[in-house]
């Protein structure tokens, strides 16, 4: 939610802390900062309200609390402790809610003979600084009201309602299958029985979508003489519902569906009624309340002695009796526990737990000091199925074989989803074949660059048939003599490490499958996990080249006395800087002299080669090579 | 020499790196349910909490299945089959998110859970056990700090930064969520939270591989390229 500094400091007598300090405080004692915005002498905070404390937090009121409580500033006054005027009842405007679990409260208030115009210019900058739009002097003082105590209010034009028996009425009621609405922002939306709506009692016309959007029938223009304003308390399901089914999340949903408390509401329409009249002037003829019942008071007890243990700090009385003080908490305490009366904003806080929280954030976590942990008494397990994974990892990596992770949402399978992130993702695999062929195909195509000659890999992952899910192991030959060949030593060699036989759930020629689990059910449990030398860190992960490489070979005969480190020296010396691979293929002696082979791969990282400067270097290596004596081929 | 694969590695050594500290390997499956996955874990049905996590679905959907969004449904098993008893648990596993896959996001990645509870595991040897775990990790000590946040399943929550010193400078970086147990999630579990009490945490194994290796794009990780895996 973006806050504005100068709103805050409407809350304050003195000078609220820069933006910095302001920021570096939420930070620390409550929320995130997403940014922070200079705007001409107001600094915009974007502030990511956390979702347990949207009820209360979700206006510039919830925010200058917090501050008070983190920068130990007091209000000025508390908008929320403060008594409320009654109002006359009204004799224009009648209520009537079908069903009060989805509307428990709602006030609705006539203003007559209202002025609607432009804002004036206070309004317009306050809104427009936390990016809102000024729309016109009403329908922004319901803004204003919102963005300052957190409630969400609606202005509806009320000759745009039917009179019955000289009053206006206001049913709120399900909507029916079918029916329409054409909201303020000209969406057009089919409502159903599951959608809240705000209808007019005598016609049955659709005003408005409770607690998200109000229709565009009702809308209050220039031309508007008298209002029916709204401040009411909707179901947060029903209006969570609503808003995700019709793709119309608004400032209002939001606070709705975080369950605002009913009672936020008579603050919301006072303010909303004393700005208005400030502002367009008129006069407030009456309310209707279908629920201004005060709530009953909640109490939440801790003592000093479950905040210490549950944060591991030694809290004074004088700490917690601080933090409580500071956040308008009042509290009685008795021998050290806290019984703390529950402002009726804070609907989060319900368990002992929350005021440890609220306690610790306050005090600060730096307060809480690393411990150790104790020693644990009973002996730690030994994961049986990773133990013996880590045993076939290395059987094969010593045979040359790399380990891939591959995608478990394919095209095809026999597990569907439901909600897919791609059309050709819409399955999860039931075998881990596919996903193998696709690495070994990019890999293979890549094999000059990784300086090898067949590409051989395998997976350990699991697979998704029906009810079963279980972890397969494939391994994958890309050996384009014998594949069978290693894959059969690679199968030896796992069944050596692991000491029993595996038995294949899919075999080709260049291809194995099994099932891991049902393997190592068959296995002995271990006791103590093995230890691997593991190559050194100090490895610095260098991005994947994107342009492509080139791939050239050189053989030249050389007299059997020179070594192979000379002959890399020449060729590394003179290729040139795109030279990235160097790798000896071939050595074979013959009447004296030996012949060698090389393979060069060229790259250049920031552009594709052209075939000239390939050929550039290797003019350069062949004439280097026959400088130093040898024939090349 | 073949390579395994560095999240395999990655995964070795914070194994090792907590059963020192008396935390053993345990894993579950990846199709989860929705109570394993939400309800137990204090996110009920029609709560905005549960926007928090974009959530794969598997048909039919009235079978109420998922992919897990998180490894903490492990956890709620665990505790489940060790009622009111020490635990001591780290659970690396795959985990699935419907979100768009980008240099920093996947659908499919690891996350890594941790969870100890005893009759007065506190916030402060959650910070003692994760310095103790950085520093291993990353070869140095680095500095831990905590921020207030939320989480259904805990109470009190934390955001977890690390202090990164790298060729580019200093910098704090968010590598975790934590928090103490909510006692919702060890009442559903069948522990009784009066007399146990314990911490959590979780975290993306990619993000820390990142962190460490510093790699700029998360997607290498499942693609199944040799470029990525042969520089481990």
């Amino acid at each position: 939610m973006k806050v504005s500094r100068n709103w805050l400091q409407n809350y304050f007598k003195q000078p609220l802390p820069d933006a910095a300090e302001l920021d570096h405080a939420l930070t620390f004692h409550a929320f995130e900062i997403e940014e922070v915005e200079e705007k001409g002498t107001d600094s915009i905070i974007d502030v990511k309200i956390l979702a347990n404390r949207a009820a209360d937090c979700l206006s510039h009121r919830g925010v200058a609390k917090e501050f008070s409580a983190i920068l130990n500033i007091p209000l000025k006054e508390d908008p929320f402790r403060k008594e409320l005027p009654t109002y006359p009842v009204s004799s224009l405007l009648t209520v009537s809610v079908d069903d009060p679990t989805l509307c428990d409260r709602y006030i609705g208030a006539v203003i007559e003979n209202v002025k609607v115009g432009p804002s004036p210019v206070w309004l317009r900058e306050a809104l427009e600084n936390v990016g809102q739009r000024s729309i016109n002097n009403v329908v922004d003082a319901t803004n204003y009201v919102m963005l300052d105590l957190g409630q969400p209010l609606h202005a509806f034009d009320a000759d745009k309602l039917s009179k019955k028996d000289d009053r206006w009425h206001i049913t709120v009621r399900a909507g029916k299958e079918g029916e329409k609405i054409t909201t303020l922002s000209n969406e057009e939306r089919t409502l159903s029985p599951e959608n809240l709506l705000i209808t007019d009692g005598k016609t049955d016309a659709v005003l408005g979508i409770a607690g998200v959007k109000g229709g565009k029938m009702a809308e209050v223009t220039e031309s508007t003489t008298s209002i029916i304003l709204e401040a009411a308390h909707f179901n947060y399901a029903s209006v969570r519902k609503t808003a995700q089914k019709l793709r119309l999340p608004t400032d209002a949903s939001k606070r709705f569906e975080n369950n605002i408390a009913p009672f936020t509401a008579g603050f919301g329409m006072h303010a909303a009624i004393a700005l208005i009249l400030e502002i367009a002037g008129g006069r407030c003829e009456g309310i209707v309340d279908t629920n201004s019942a005060v709530p009953p008071v909640r109490k939440v007890s801790v003592d000093r002695q479950k905040i210490n243990g549950h944060l591991g700090t030694m809290l004074s009385k004088e700490h917690i009796a601080d933090a409580l003080l500071r956040l308008g908490l009042p509290y009685i305490e008795n021998d050290e526990t806290y019984t703390v009366t529950v402002p009726f904003e804070r609907v989060d806080l319900t368990i002992p737990e929350d005021l440890v929280e609220e306690v610790g954030r306050i005090v600060g976590y730096e307060s809480v000091t690393a411990t150790p942990i104790p020693p644990i008494t009973s002996p730690v397990s030994i994961n049986k199925r990773f133990y013996y994974a880590q045993k076939i990892r290395q059987a094969l990596i010593a045979l040359g074989f790399d380990e891939v992770m591959t995608y478990a949402m394919q095209e095809k399978g026999v597990v569907e989803i439901a909600n897919p992130i791609a059309s050709d993702k819409a399955f999860l695999r039931s075998s881990l074949q596919k996903g193998m062929v696709a690495a070994l195909q990019i890999n293979s195509a890549n094999a000059p660059l990784l300086g090898k000659d067949s590409v051989l890999l395998f997976e350990i992952g699991s697979v998704f048939a029906d009810a079963e899910e279980t972890v397969h192991m494939a391994l994958i030959s890309g050996a384009r003599k014998k594949p069978a060949a290693l894959l059969d030593a690679a199968m030896a060699a796992i069944e050596t490490a692991i000491g029993t036989t595996v038995e294949l759930v899919l075999t080709e020629e260049a291809y194995r499958e099994f099932n891991l689990d049902a393997l190592i059910a068959k296995l002995t449990e271990p006791t103590t996990y093995e230890t691997f030398s593991v190559v050194t860190d100090g490895n610095k992960y260098k991005t994947i080249n994107p342009y492509p490489f080139a791939l050239r070979d050189i053989a030249f005969w050389a007299p059997e006395t020179t070594n192979s480190e000379s002959i890399s020296a020449i060729i590394k010396e003179t290729a040139g800087p795109f030279l990235v691979r160097l790798d000896q293929f071939d050595e074979f002696k013959k009447g004296g002299r030996v012949s060698y082979a090389f393979h060069l791969v060229f790259q250049s990282p920031t552009k594709t080669l052209g075939d000239q400067e390939i050929t550039g270097a290797m003019n350069a290596v062949t004439a280097a090579l026959q400088k130093a004596g040898f024939e090349v081929r | 020499m073949g390579h395994i694969h560095p999240l395999s590695r990655v995964i070795g050594e914070i194994n090792e790196i907590f059963r020192k500290m008396g935390f053993s390997y345990v894993e579950g499956p990846e199709v989860e349910t929705e109570f394993y996955n939400f309800d137990a874990l204090n996110i009920p049905g029609d709560h905005p909490a549960r926007d928090m996590w974009d959530t794969f679905w598997l048909k039919p959907e009235n079978s109420r299945k998922l992919l897990r969004t998180h490894t903490s449904p492990v956890q709620v098993r665990y505790l489940e089959q060790h009622q009111n008893e020490p635990v001591r648990i780290i659970a690396p596993g795959k985990v699935y998110r419907h979100e768009a896959t980008d240099a920093t996001h996947e659908a499919q990645f690891y996350q890594l859970e941790g969870l100890a509870i005893g009759p007065d595991i506190t916030l402060a040897h959650l910070k003692g056990t994760l310095e103790q775990f950085f520093k291993e990790f990353y070869g140095r000590p680095l500095e831990v700090r905590f921020r207030p946040s939320y989480f259904p399943f805990t109470e009190p929550s934390v955001e977890v930064d690390v202090k990164h010193v790298s060729s580019r400078g200093e910098k704090w970086l968010e590598v975790m969520g934590a928090g103490m147990v909510h006692p919702k999630v060890l009442e559903a579990a069948g522990f009784d939270s009066t007399k146990w009490q314990g911490f959590a945490f979780g975290t993306g194994i990619e993000r820390l591989a990142m962190i460490k290796y510093e790699i700029d794009d998360v997607r290498v990780f499942h693609n199944g390229d040799l470029r990525f895996v042969n520089q481990f």
